[in-house]
């Protein structure tokens, strides 16, 4: 294997997002977890790059770095969680840990197990991209954005008051 | 004279007759009380029909003729009922139906009191019914089908007086007994079947004579028959329903366990005689068999005191005695006895009838005596049906001894010894029938109600007149008559093959035998010369086991308390514990138990529900892709 | 070179972590965490087949679709645990699952 720069940043980058992940399921305190989710979403923003989708990157920095973690934070700071800093694994993490690497090694075991022809990487032209999304796959575009409405308005709905429910 | 019609259009009839008799005296009681005429009317018919054919077969020059009808179908085989009519069976339908209609005429005066007569009468005409159908039938399957018939109707004979406890136990035990040896005889029945294909008795013989069954089988039928037939006809050691069966009425005694019913294991056995013959074990068996119920029977006979009783150890013992007969060699000798023998015995129960009638249901026979100078019918009756049992020449029941024990000096090997034994018990037999003549009718009356006994009405005293003249006159039909051309014989005419000899040693012989119980007898019970306490004094501990049956009844007990109920106790306690409490309980039980150790998997906690969720996918990943 | 096979083996690994943190963190906000660990693991590997598999352009930009479709969707998800597990607290003011548990048969 050739030792190129590609080769080394790519390590760098996942090292990041491996780091980021072990810091979300290691961390004594929660609001650690949510800021190594931030360090994961941006070392998936960098995995993004290396295959060639500029456009994806972009759209995850600025929808989990920009929204989900500061909507994570927010609910954080609303169930007052100075009062639960010491919540850390349940009872069943050794357990856990042996199902996690099992895991690991059946899909291990199925990746090099089946033979996959693997091409020079060439990126999506976000023209394509635009293209296939909104003519091949138009409907499912307009259901997801029906989804988001209904996941607004639900959300809305859990978290209303209970005043307002009892005349 | 010469019938036009042909014997085959109605033997049918005859017991078809006594079955319409039985069925309309079961609807017809509950019309008018006079209803057991019909049944009268219907045995008479028949009776007189049975003459008829045995004249028309005579007139036919012996023939023998089969009708069958087909009856069930299954597949490729059929049921058939069938009727076989030779010389066998016709004396049979003769004898029958005699008896019956003697039984029968005897019982309107016996049984004239009686509110359940028309049931009485019924059960009657069935067991006639059904014994015909027995003695005529040609296949084993009718055969048997009719032979639970007549134990259903000795049932309910002896069940007569269903309040009596006794009464009752008595039935039972009859009918389990003879049931063990029905089932006995089904199975062999079925053996049969399976070897031979057919249960056609005729085909059946064939089959066998040209070697096409086996040998082991012939012998594990032979002998799973005979068992059926040691059933019904009292063989030791299924002996013990017989003087039980004393409980019912005297006349249901008479025609039942004196001729008839008991007959049909003889009749059984004569009739598969030539199939006996081939297999090497069977007529030894029965031989045996017969020879020890014959010596059990008179043994426990000497010593009984109640006439019934002592009446039908006699039965159990003459049975043996045709048995042994059947077992030693030609069938035809115990055929004859067996009718002699009904005669004879039918007789007596009747003379015991009358003794019960006058002197208020009395039968200790101890407490009775000197009933000749009330009872003159009755006790010449008795006497002759007694000498005629001892085999007294000229009476009938001295030719058929003499057959059998010439038959039995034909048998190679031990027959000095055999016939020894077998003098023996003709001695103890004259010995004990001596005994109780002398006790209840000779002497001085012991009882009041002996003394105040009376004779019975002439429709009671009657048959026993036609009884006892039949056997003065029944002998001389036996033997050759020189006057009528070509008869040699009632033996003869029922099996060509017979011979009647005439051996005068042993004719002497039998006739000293018989004469010396008689002597004895009347040395000890008539004269008094000697003293029978003393006597049963020296022989104390043998004399209590006779007195106890050989303490039979005792060890059936025993073996049904200990093994049967046993088995009993752990059938019970297989179905309460496997079945109840761990089967149908457990299951209930397992159920509830498994609900709540698998409670505990609903911990209500997410994470628990989580792991059990990637578990599951880890596994069908596993298997998917690595299998 | 950079390959499939890297973007593959890094998928694998986070969504594992992912896993291991869905079953193990006692806190229902860690738990969501973990899940968007494992959707963003999902993303990699989309965007792996995107980049490296060998259809024509507009064949291959199906795995990118498919992330756009799984962010929207994720963050949809993500708003509503987040109001569900605001309700929860809400009630039992606890935040552990491990007394949530009145489902408990």
């Amino acid at each position: 294997m050739i030792i190129s720069t590609s080769i080394i940043l790519f390590y760098v980058v996942s090292i990041l997002v491996i780091g980021g992940g072990l810091g979300v399921v290691l961390a004594r305190n929660i609001v650690y977890s949510a800021f190594s989710l931030l360090v994961a979403m941006i070392g998936t923003a960098g995995v993004f790059l290396f295959g060639f989708s500029e456009f994806l990157a972009l759209v995850q920095l600025l929808i989990y770095g920009g929204a989900v973690v500061i909507v994570i934070v927010f609910a954080l700071m609303l169930t007052k969680i100075e009062d639960f800093r010491n919540l850390n694994d349940n009872d069943q993490w050794p357990l856990a840990v042996m199902i996690s690497v099992a895991l690991l090694a059946v899909l291990l075991i199925a990746l090099f197990g089946s033979p996959i022809e693997s091409t020079l990487g060439s990126g999506v032209g976000l023209r394509h991209l635009g293209k296939t999304l909104f003519t091949d796959w138009a409907i499912p575009f307009e259901i997801a954005s029906f989804v988001l409405l209904v996941a607004l308005i639900g959300t809305i709905i859990l978290v209303r008051e209970d005043e307002e429910e009892n005349p | 004279m010469q019938l036009s019609t042909d014997i085959t259009t109605f033997i049918w009839l005859i017991p078809l007759c006594c079955f319409v008799a039985f069925g309309l005296s079961i609807v017809g009681r509950y019309f008018t009380e006079k209803i057991h005429f019909i049944c009268v009317v219907a045995v008479f018919s028949a009776c007189f029909l049975s003459f008829l054919v045995l004249y028309q077969f005579i007139l036919s020059d012996m023939s023998v003729v089969t009708i069958s009808i087909d009856w069930i179908a299954i597949g490729s085989f059929t049921i058939t009922w069938g009727i076989l009519v030779d010389s066998l069976s016709v004396i049979m339908i003769g004898f029958v139906t005699f008896v019956s209609l003697l039984v029968q005429i005897y019982s309107l005066g016996y049984m004239l009191n009686d509110p359940r007569i028309s049931w009485f009468f019924s059960v009657i005409s069935l067991f006639t019914a059904a014994m015909l159908v027995l003695v005529l039938s040609d296949n084993l399957i009718f055969m048997y089908f009719a032979w639970e018939v007549v134990g259903l109707g000795s049932y309910l004979l002896i069940g007569f007086y269903y309040d009596s406890e006794a009464a009752s136990r008595a039935a039972k035990k009859a009918f389990i007994t003879t049931r063990i040896g029905d089932v006995g005889l089904l199975i062999g029945i079925m053996l049969i079947f399976k070897s031979t294909g057919t249960f056609n008795i005729s085909s059946i013989i064939d089959l066998a004579q040209n070697g096409a069954v086996s040998e082991s089988i012939m012998t594990c039928s032979s002998l799973l028959i005979f068992f059926g037939a040691m059933g019904k006809s009292a063989q030791f050691p299924l002996h013990v329903w017989l003087p039980d069966a004393m409980e019912g009425p005297t006349p249901a005694s008479a025609l039942i366990h004196a001729a008839t019913m008991v007959a049909a294991g003889v009749y059984l056995v004569a009739r598969m005689h030539p199939f006996f013959d081939l297999a090497p074990l069977a007529l030894p068996v029965v031989f045996a068999v017969g020879l020890t119920t014959f010596l059990v029977g008179g043994s426990i006979a000497l010593v009984m005191t109640d006439i019934k009783r002592a009446l039908a150890y006699s039965t159990m013992s003459h049975l043996g005695l045709m048995m042994l007969s059947l077992g030693a060699g030609p069938w035809v000798v115990a055929i004859l006895h067996l009718v002699v023998h009904g005669l004879s015995k039918s007789l007596l129960f009747l003379c015991a009838g009358n003794v019960m009638h006058s002197t208020g249901n009395r039968t200790d026979c101890w407490s009775l005596g000197g009933l000749r100078k009330n009872m003159k019918i009755t006790a010449s009756a008795f006497t002759i049906g007694a000498l005629s049992l001892a085999g007294i020449i000229p009476l009938a029941g001295f030719f058929t001894k003499e057959e059998i024990l010439i038959s039995l000096t034909e048998i190679q090997g031990l027959w000095p010894i055999i016939l020894m034994i077998v003098l023996a018990g003709v001695f103890v037999s004259a010995l004990y029938i001596t005994r109780l003549t002398l006790i209840t009718f000779y002497g001085e009356p012991r009882s009041d109600n002996a003394a105040r006994s009376q004779e019975s009405p002439w429709i009671m005293t009657i048959p026993l007149i036609i009884l006892s003249a039949l056997i003065v006159i029944f002998g001389l039909i036996l033997i050759p008559l020189p006057f009528v051309d070509g008869y040699r014989g009632l033996g003869h005419f029922i099996d060509p093959k017979y011979k009647v000899h005439f051996v005068p040693w042993l004719s002497f012989i039998s006739i000293l035998v018989a004469f010396l119980g008689l002597l004895l007898g009347w040395l000890f019970y008539g004269n008094n010369a000697l003293s029978h306490t003393k006597m049963v004094g020296r022989v104390a501990p043998l004399y209590d086991l006779i007195i106890r049956k050989y303490k039979i009844d005792e060890l059936y007990q025993w073996v049904i308390d200990h093994a049967i109920l046993a088995f009993g106790r752990l059938i019970a306690l297989f179905d309460r514990v496997i079945l109840n409490d761990a089967l149908v309980n457990g299951s209930g039980k397992s159920v509830v138990l498994s609900s709540l150790r698998m409670k505990w998997l609903q911990t209500g906690r997410f994470y628990n529900y989580g792991m059990a969720m990637v578990i599951g996918v880890v596994l069908s990943a596993a298997v998917w892709w690595l299998a | 070179m950079i390959d499939l096979v890297h973007f593959q083996i890094l998928s694998i690994s986070l969504f594992c972590i992912g896993v291991y943190g869905f079953m193990a963190r006692k806190s229902a906000i860690m738990v969501l965490l973990s899940i968007e660990l494992m959707l963003n693991a999902v993303n990699i590997n989309l965007i792996g087949f995107a980049a490296f598999s060998d259809f024509a352009e507009s064949t291959r930009a199906l795995g990118q679709v498919l992330v756009i479709f799984v962010i929207t969707i994720a963050a949809g998800e993500l708003a509503l645990a987040i109001a569900i597990i605001l309700r929860l607290y809400r009630n039992t003011k606890s935040i552990n699952i491990d007394e949530l548990d009145s489902l408990k048969g």
